[in-house]
């Protein structure tokens, strides 16, 4: 059938042609098959009327209308600039795109206010002066914290250059004044310092008041505590205070007061350093003698004081009332005279015997298996970590969205409203100009 | 323009995308039987069959700028023509009641063929045709009216060239059994010599 309908290949063609020489029946068929043909064109149907030729005349005369008026009105860039925004809202990869271009505003946005919000509180720590601070009270929401924060820091400064006052003060070495001085010696420097003293005021022997304070680093630290005690025993010392601790996972310390006496200062210290590296060194003087001085002196007029009033006391046999006066006298004159001796046997221990702050610390040697925890209980401790980081992850989502979201929404509709009014005005105004005017009645 | 004669539809189009209306002239002038005679040959009203031939140049105008050259410029008109008849078709089946298959193929006394100034020819080849299965009809109509390749009718019914091939085939036999089986055949074709315009 194919070949009687020509649509067979040439070469099939031939084969064809030559098997139907030979079979009848084929034969038969494609000539029933011919006539069929035939006889169908017998079915004839009349042409189209001219009204068909004018209809669609009229039809693809209107449409190149419109195409010219549409090439005519796009000429304004602005319009086909509007034309191609109108257009753009059917198109599905515009909307994806738009989505997507606010979806990046979104994030952008909700990460500058996340990343202002953890760098506020930093701003608090970092800076030491008052400048820095005030620079941060730009930022609204923590501006009371931030002036407290300042006022405070003000108050710590002056507090600390009223110090530097004082200090200045007493570095100018008055020998008048009752002088303290603080000599900073670095490890190695101590046998070059010597311990240069000050002055004191003429005719009395200075009496200074020495402390030292001493801190080592140890290898061997269990013999450290033993070592020590020996040393200040040698030394004719005495300890005031010791103190040990041995964390599982630091390094042990051991701090001591020693008091040893003055003279001994230098040799004790010697010797202590021998027990490990020194880490840090520093030795003070308080020249006590002007208290001493005025001490004794109080002392000696308190006293002479009690041998009047007793003396009074012996000799005037007055009224009752004035005895129990004097009486009272000399038992306050009394307790002066005890305290003040208490305080002079305390210079003198001080004088006497020197004290020495001292610190040794262990060499620290981190172990393996410092880890204190177990396994279990790390895992438990991160897995907790975890899901409270994820809470508030979330909670932190949710309340910027709650805070930014009013602001965003607002500013998104009021610029698409304003974008769209105009669009749709300037689409309709081309939609208007394009549509065919009414024709006049058809020739 | 001279050469327009020469051109193939295929060109046509094309010219016409460029905005060439004669180009759309030319091709109107081809098909404007074709399509009409189409229309006609498978709707009630020869007036129904105006409007559809009409709708179908027109969106052959409009839709010139979407037209990609995949196949013919025939198998597109066709396949336009194809979908404008079987939207009308479901319409009419929506709107009537009691719609048969074969509604849109009236008989003999259809009043379409009392309007003046239209007639046919061969009513028995019509009753004849009328007969076929649906499917195989429009194979068979497609292949001896529009003489659309295999291929072409392929594309416009939207189903394999085989099945083509043996709808055809099974169409040819049946109208042949159809036609040999009518009385007074010879008869009949007479008649339809006589009263022809």
């Amino acid at each position: 059938m194919a070949y009687l309908d020509g649509e067979i290949a040439a070469d099939r063609a031939a084969e064809i042609a030559q098997h139907m020489q030979q079979c009848a029946e084929c034969k038969a068929l494609a000539a029933d098959f011919r006539n069929l043909s035939q006889e169908l064109l017998a079915w004839e149907i009349e042409g189209p009327p001219a009204r068909l030729t004018e209809q669609v005349n009229e039809r693809a005369a209107a449409v190149k209308q419109t195409t010219a008026k549409l090439e005519v009105i796009e000429e304004t860039p602005l319009r086909r600039w509007f034309g191609k925004i109108g257009a753009l809202k059917t198109k599905p990869w515009a909307w994806a795109s738009a989505g997507a271009l606010a979806m990046l505003l979104l994030m952008a946005g909700g990460i500058s206010t996340l990343s202002r919000r953890a760098s506020a509180p930093s701003a608090y720590v970092a800076s030491r002066d008052g400048a820095s601070l005030s620079t941060a009270m730009a930022h609204g929401s923590a501006q009371d914290e931030v002036r407290r924060q300042l006022v405070n820091k003000r108050e710590e400064v002056e507090a600390m250059e009223q110090k530097l006052a004082q200090a200045r003060v007493a570095s100018s070495l008055d020998p008048s004044d009752g002088q303290r001085y603080t000599v900073e010696i670095k490890p190695g420097e101590a046998q070059a310092a010597g311990g240069t003293l000050p002055q004191s005021s003429p005719g009395v022997a200075p009496m200074i008041a020495r402390t030292a304070s001493l801190s080592l680093v140890a290898k061997d630290f269990a013999a450290v505590e033993a070592a020590v005690k020996a040393v200040v025993s040698r030394h004719a010392g005495y300890i005031g205070e010791l103190n040990s601790t041995t964390p599982p996972d630091a390094a042990k310390t051991f701090s001591a007061t020693l008091r040893v006496p003055s003279a001994q200062l230098e040799p004790t210290l010697a010797e202590l350093k021998q027990l490990g590296r020194v880490d840090q060194e520093s030795q003070s003087g308080e020249e006590v003698t002007k208290q001493y001085v005025d001490l004794a002196a109080r002392l000696k007029n308190a006293r002479a004081t009690e041998e009047r009033l007793l003396g009074v006391l012996r000799n005037n046999t007055g009224k009752v009332k004035d005895v129990l006066e004097v009486e009272n006298e000399i038992s306050r004159v009394r307790g002066e005279i005890e305290e003040m001796e208490a305080d002079r046997r305390a210079l003198e221990s001080r004088v006497d015997f020197a004290t020495v702050q001292l610190s040794v610390t262990e060499e620290y040697k981190a172990s393996l298996n410092g880890a204190p925890l177990s396994l279990g209980t790390r895992l438990h401790n991160s897995f907790v970590a975890g899901y409270h980081g994820v809470v508030e992850s979330v909670i932190g989502l949710l309340a910027w969205l709650l805070e930014s979201g009013p602001t965003l929404l607002l500013w998104a509709a009021i610029l698409f409203s304003l974008v769209r009014w105009p669009v749709r005005w300037a689409w309709r105004r081309v939609r208007r100009a394009v549509k065919p005017a009414p024709k006049p009645a058809a020739a | 323009m001279a050469d327009d004669a020469m051109a193939t539809d295929e060109q046509l189009i094309l010219e016409f995308q460029r905005g060439s209306h004669d180009a759309f002239t030319e091709l109107f002038q081809r098909y404007r039987e074709l399509i009409y005679s189409f229309f006609r040959r498978r709707v009630n009203h020869p007036s129904r069959a105006e409007e559809l031939a009409q709708e179908t140049f027109v969106a052959v105008l409009r839709g010139a700028q979407r037209y990609e050259p995949r196949g013919t410029f025939r198998s597109y008109l066709f396949a336009i023509a194809y979908k404008i008849l079987a939207n009308d078709r479901r319409k009419l089946s929506q709107n009537s009641e009691g719609a048969g298959p074969g509604l849109d193929f009236p008989g003999p006394s259809a009043p379409g063929g009392a309007a003046p100034g239209r007639c046919e020819t061969g009513i028995w080849v019509r009753e004849a045709v009328e007969k076929l299965d649906g499917n195989d009809r429009e194979v068979l109509l497609l292949r001896e009216y529009e003489e659309l390749s295999y291929e072409e009718i392929a594309g416009v019914l939207r189903v394999p060239v085989n099945t083509v091939r043996s709808r055809l085939f099974r169409a040819r036999l049946a109208l042949k059994e159809i036609l040999a089986a009518a009385p007074g055949r010879s008869v009949r074709k007479e008649n339809a010599l006589e009263s022809s315009i």
